[in-house]
């Protein structure tokens, strides 16, 4: 059953426990959010997708990632003061992850100059410490990154600074990374990802990387697809298509 | 083709039937309309590429167009594009359910808002139609242009048609 | 220990326990509060037995050892009875001489008893002292009273009389007691107690659970941890009495890993009324199940917030998550939830044994009954003190903490813990209830109050809370945990001289996204100590970014150490100097090296001769 919120007085169709960033975003409004990531649930970290909610008990100004459309919720998406938490919030973010594209971007849009000091490294640099790394992990059934400390001194990645057991290599965590902080080198040998190393499963054509063989056998064991699916690169598993497609044609 | 046949998983409809150039087309999509493939009018162009890649990645961005041309033989080409399966591997092998079929157009449409770029759809599709973007970080595949296929659109031939 | 299976059976021991103890026997209670083991009150209880042994008083007066008595600065504390006479700063040594004197002689001994500092009068009983006469003790009424390790002695106090009588009441009309009391949560924002549980009970799911706070964070505080210590037992019928009402079955302790002694004092309190049959199925023939376990925090401050304290139970991190959905529709294991503070759950046996409308009497209209504050800071007598809602700051600080040592000038209090407010002078006489501080910039919280006089730096003691809760701050919302780091080094900055008006407006701006935009009370009332320091004390601040100068002469950067004319050149300020920084000859000047001096005061503290000055 489709509910109705307002949006900037803008009447808006939702599901009941949709977030509010997803239904407004879905409308067209331009709400900026570092943290959200629709597959995983909303922790509300970097504090950029803030609205103004204009009814109910708890008026006020809030995330809207982590907040559930509720019939006749009213928000608004722009004021003089979610401009300026927003920016506050911003330039914070900014001190840590000077070097990210994403955020200088914002920044020359909003016009947001950092003023203060940047906090200690984050062990990484440009780590926002929004946790998308973390949750997508978790959501992959990975459970290799945590989230360790508190304060300014709260870290992102492998437990206990140990190379994880859990970790296949798979790269999710840099794909979903905001600042795409995370540091992933692959060689033709191998694929080097939070302090370890992980071997490529080759095609059995050409001998490309396909996939590490951590992430095959997660997948073999979780996904269900017979074995053989992972044993041809994209290119030759086309080439070998297009040959067989050409002898049913000609 | 690695995969038995038995195992591989079926276009959504491959229809057995002829064309009236006597060429078998390969219908990819369903319901209202289809995509039809009809290698044997394929030139071996590439303006489905080029119009592809306008269409998804911007000018001058063939790598990423999403239907691709093979040389098969003397002057005979197949375009190879995303069949839409029915049962399909990048679905089902993706962690997050990224990967819905569209109910209008019937193709498989990844969510970018929801794919969280672990690769295994690409290592999985046993076509060779998912897409790894390396830039984005996301699977990229074949959506049908959400029901107006570009590359239908700009094939001079008759190649490729929407119909 | 019986297992009871009814009332009529609970009663009846009672009366057997009861029998055997008459209200006039002698005894001695010697504290065993952390306080006063601090001091090291353990050792007396020997010294006790053997004394009494000697002097063949052995079995004819009762030596137990209680919970905290509250008057921790004068520690170890030793109470006769039935006189009730108090004897403070017990040593093993002086052990004899109070077994000779008066236990075996009927003679007070005069120099251990409590002398008030500024009269230099003597109070033989506890009830006069000054810093007892003016509480109005309730929760901590018995933990003078009873060894909180048996339960015969609470029994004897009439312990668990309030459970039976909510079990005859019924479930509905002991929430309706609650309600009508007026009790508010005792642990930091003051919800109605009895709505938070009508909310729980009226949610949808049939296994709910209650949780008892005792995650005690704010430093200096330590109400609840000598509630445990003290009464453990009076916080098992609070909740059971609240589960009964709110139909929980499951109950759960979060308690800081830190309290051993709490920890230890109330798995024996489980231990023994599991065994009496006040915990697990049909308690006292009542048909109702309840039963607890204990969880120990690992000292994450955050963790005292509802949402993270839920996670950290659960084995997650503790981390808050928004709310709603609140506890009370899907809180721990995604059960109906209801949390409340050690205190507050200590208050509710009172509610129940009494009446509300006896509750009601105490304190004032919208904030009834009484509040423990840990009363630290520079105050005469620190210690935790219990107080009727209303009492106003004089007299908690005055009345009851006996004024500020070393005859100086009160500054201010701060209430609430590190996100409370500093209230200054002209507040001192507003009633401390939860309304009045909200609105006055701090808040009640778990009942912290730290006393500062005119030697504290506002400057340094915000500087103090920010640093507190920045390294608390479970680090998840860029306001909280960058906002607060960043607040902290612009304090640090204008502690150390680099501070402008400028940088004040940055505070300010900070402030204001700090508080509004984070997920939890962490954050949003993390600002207050800084807010209340710029409404209260604004001057003092623009004394250090404009005039580069602490007036509390506190900010080392901010002050300089001379040596005066006043000087007799006794050697004394060199030879402790750390640094070597102050040279000079015998019975001549001496002079400190700036460039040496790290400003650590010990010149100030050893020169006989006030020569050292500060500016």
């Amino acid at each position: 059953m489709a509910i109705r919120i307002f949006i900037d007085e803008q009447e808006v169709k939702a599901e009941p426990g949709e977030s509010v960033l997803m239904v407004a975003r879905r409308a067209g409004f331009d709400i900026p959010a570092l943290c959200y990531h629709e597959a995983v649930e909303s922790i509300g970290a970097c504090r950029l997708c803030l609205v103004e909610v204009r009814s109910g008990a708890r008026p006020g100004i809030s995330t809207s990632c982590n907040m559930k459309a509720e019939d006749g919720l009213r928000i608004s998406t722009d004021s003089p003061e979610i401009r300026r938490d927003r920016a506050t919030n911003l330039e914070l973010l900014l001190l840590r992850a000077p070097g990210s594209p994403v955020l200088r971007e914002l920044a020359a849009r909003w016009g947001v100059r950092p003023r203060l000091q940047p906090p200690p490294d984050a062990g990484i640099a440009n780590c926002i410490l929004c946790e998308l790394c973390v949750r997508v992990c978790a959501a992959l059934g990975h459970n290799a990154l945590a989230a360790v400390g508190r304060g300014e001194k709260k870290r992102v990645g492998p437990a206990f600074g140990k190379p994880a057991e859990g970790c296949v290599g798979c790269g999710a965590c840099l794909s979903v990374c905001p600042t795409r902080c995370i540091v992933m080198k692959d060689t033709p040998a191998a694929r080097t990802i939070w302090g370890q190393s992980f071997e490529f499963h080759r095609c059995q054509v050409c001998g490309q990387p396909v996939i590490t063989e951590k992430h095959r056998a997660f997948a073999i064991a979780k996904r269900g697809l017979p074995e053989d699916y992972y044993d041809v690169c994209e290119p030759c598993k086309q080439s070998q298509a297009s040959q067989r497609f050409a002898s049913v044609v000609w | 083709m690695c995969a038995s046949p038995a195992s591989s998983p079926r276009p959504a409809s491959v229809s057995p039937a002829w064309s009236g150039e006597k060429a078998p087309p390969l219908v990819v999509g369903a319901v209202e309309r289809t995509l039809v493939v009809m290698p044997r009018r394929c030139i071996g162009c590439r303006t489905c590429e080029l119009a592809c890649s306008f269409a998804h990645g911007g000018p001058g961005r063939m790598a990423r167009a999403r239907i691709r041309v093979h040389p098969a033989g003397e002057k005979r080409f197949v375009q190879i594009t995303c069949l839409q399966c029915e049962n399909a591997a990048c679905a089902k092998v993706c962690p997050v359910q990224a990967i819905a079929r569209d109910e209008r157009t019937r193709a498989l449409v990844v969510s970018l808002e929801r794919c969280v770029g672990c690769g295994l759809c690409e290592a999985a599709c046993p076509f060779g139609h998912m897409h790894f973007d390396r830039e984005t970080r996301r699977a990229e595949k074949c959506d049908l242009c959400g029901g107006n296929p570009a590359c239908a659109a700009f094939c001079p031939a008759k190649a490729l048609e929407y119909r | 220990m019986p297992r009871f299976s009814s009332e009529k059976d609970l009663e009846s021991y009672r009366h057997k326990v009861a029998a055997g103890r008459a209200p006039d026997r002698r005894a001695v209670a010697v504290c065993a509060g952390t306080g006063c083991k601090a001091f090291g009150s353990a050792k007396l209880l020997p010294v006790f037995e053997a004394e009494l042994a000697k002097a063949s008083l052995k079995g004819k007066i009762e030596l137990r050892a209680t919970g905290c008595h509250g008057f921790c600065e004068r520690g170890p504390l030793v109470l006769i009875f039935p006189a009730g006479r108090l004897y403070t700063k017990v040593k093993p040594e002086d052990v004899p001489e109070i077994v000779r004197e008066d236990l075996a002689g009927g003679r007070v001994v005069e120099r251990l008893l409590y002398r008030d500092p500024v009269s230099g009068k003597a109070y033989e009983k506890e009830e006069d002292i000054p810093f007892y006469m003016h509480q109005q003790r309730l929760v901590l009424k018995n933990n003078g009273l009873l060894d909180p390790a048996s339960l015969d002695d609470y029994l004897a106090l009439g312990g668990y009389r309030a459970l039976a009588k909510a079990f005859a009441m019924g479930p509905e009309k002991v929430l309706e007691e609650v309600k009508k009391s007026g009790l508010r949560g005792r642990g930091g924002a003051g919800f109605w107690t009895g709505r938070k549980w009508e909310i729980c009970r009226a949610a949808p799911g049939p296994d709910k659970v209650i949780i008892c706070n005792a995650d005690e964070g704010d430093p200096g505080a330590f109400m609840d941890r000598s509630v445990i210590e003290g009464n453990p037992h009076s916080v098992l019928e609070g909740m059971l009495i609240g589960a009964f009402a709110i139909g929980a079955s499951t109950g759960c302790v979060y308690i800081r890993q830190e309290y051993p002694l709490a920890v230890e004092r109330l798995g024996r309190a489980v231990a023994a009324a599991r065994e009496a049959g006040l915990l697990g199925e049909n308690i006292l023939g009542s048909g109702f199940a309840f039963d607890l376990r204990i969880y120990r925090g690992g000292g994450a401050f955050v963790c005292g917030e509802e949402s993270a304290m839920i996670a950290s139970i659960e084995g997650r991190r503790g981390v808050p998550r928004r709310r709603p959905p609140y506890p009370a529709q899907s809180g721990l294991w995604g059960r109906p939830t209801n949390i409340n503070n050690v205190e507050t759950w200590a208050n509710v046996p009172w509610i129940i044994d009494r009446g509300a409308d006896w509750y009601r009497a105490i304190g004032t209209e919208k904030s009834t009954g009484t509040k423990i504050f840990s009363l630290v800071g520079k105050v005469n007598n620190t210690g935790l003190v219990e107080v009727p809602m209303g009492i106003s700051l004089r007299q908690i600080v005055f009345d009851i903490g006996g004024g500020i040592p070393g005859g100086k000038k009160f500054k201010a209090v701060q209430t609430g813990g590190p996100s409370g407010g500093c209230l200054p002078a002209s507040k001192l006489d507003i009633p401390v209830d939860f309304d009045t501080l909200v609105r006055e910039g701090a808040m009640m919280g778990s009942g912290g109050m730290i006393v500062m006089d005119e030697s504290t730096c506002m400057v340094d003691v915000a500087r103090y809370f920010l640093n507190f809760l920045k390294f608390e701050s479970c680090g998840n919302c860029t306001s909280c945990r960058d906002g607060l780091y960043q607040l902290h080094r612009l304090f640090t900055d204008i502690a150390e001289g680099r501070g402008s008006e400028h940088t004040l407006e940055l505070v300010e701006e900070l402030a204001r996204t700090v508080k509004a935009t984070s997920l939890c009370a962490l954050g949003s009332t993390a600002v207050n100590p800084v807010e209340s320091t710029l409404k209260y004390f604004r001057e003092e601040i623009l004394a250090h970014v404009r005039d580069r100068r602490c007036p509390a002469k506190v900010c080392k950067a901010l002050i300089t150490y001379t040596i005066n004319d006043k000087c007799n050149g006794c050697t004394l300020c060199a030879k402790r100097c750390p640094q070597q920084a102050i040279t000079g000859t015998v019975k001549k000047l001496h002079v400190i090296d700036q460039k040496k001096c790290i400003k650590c005061g010990i010149c100030l503290d050893v020169c006989k001769q006030d020569a050292v000055w500060v500016e």
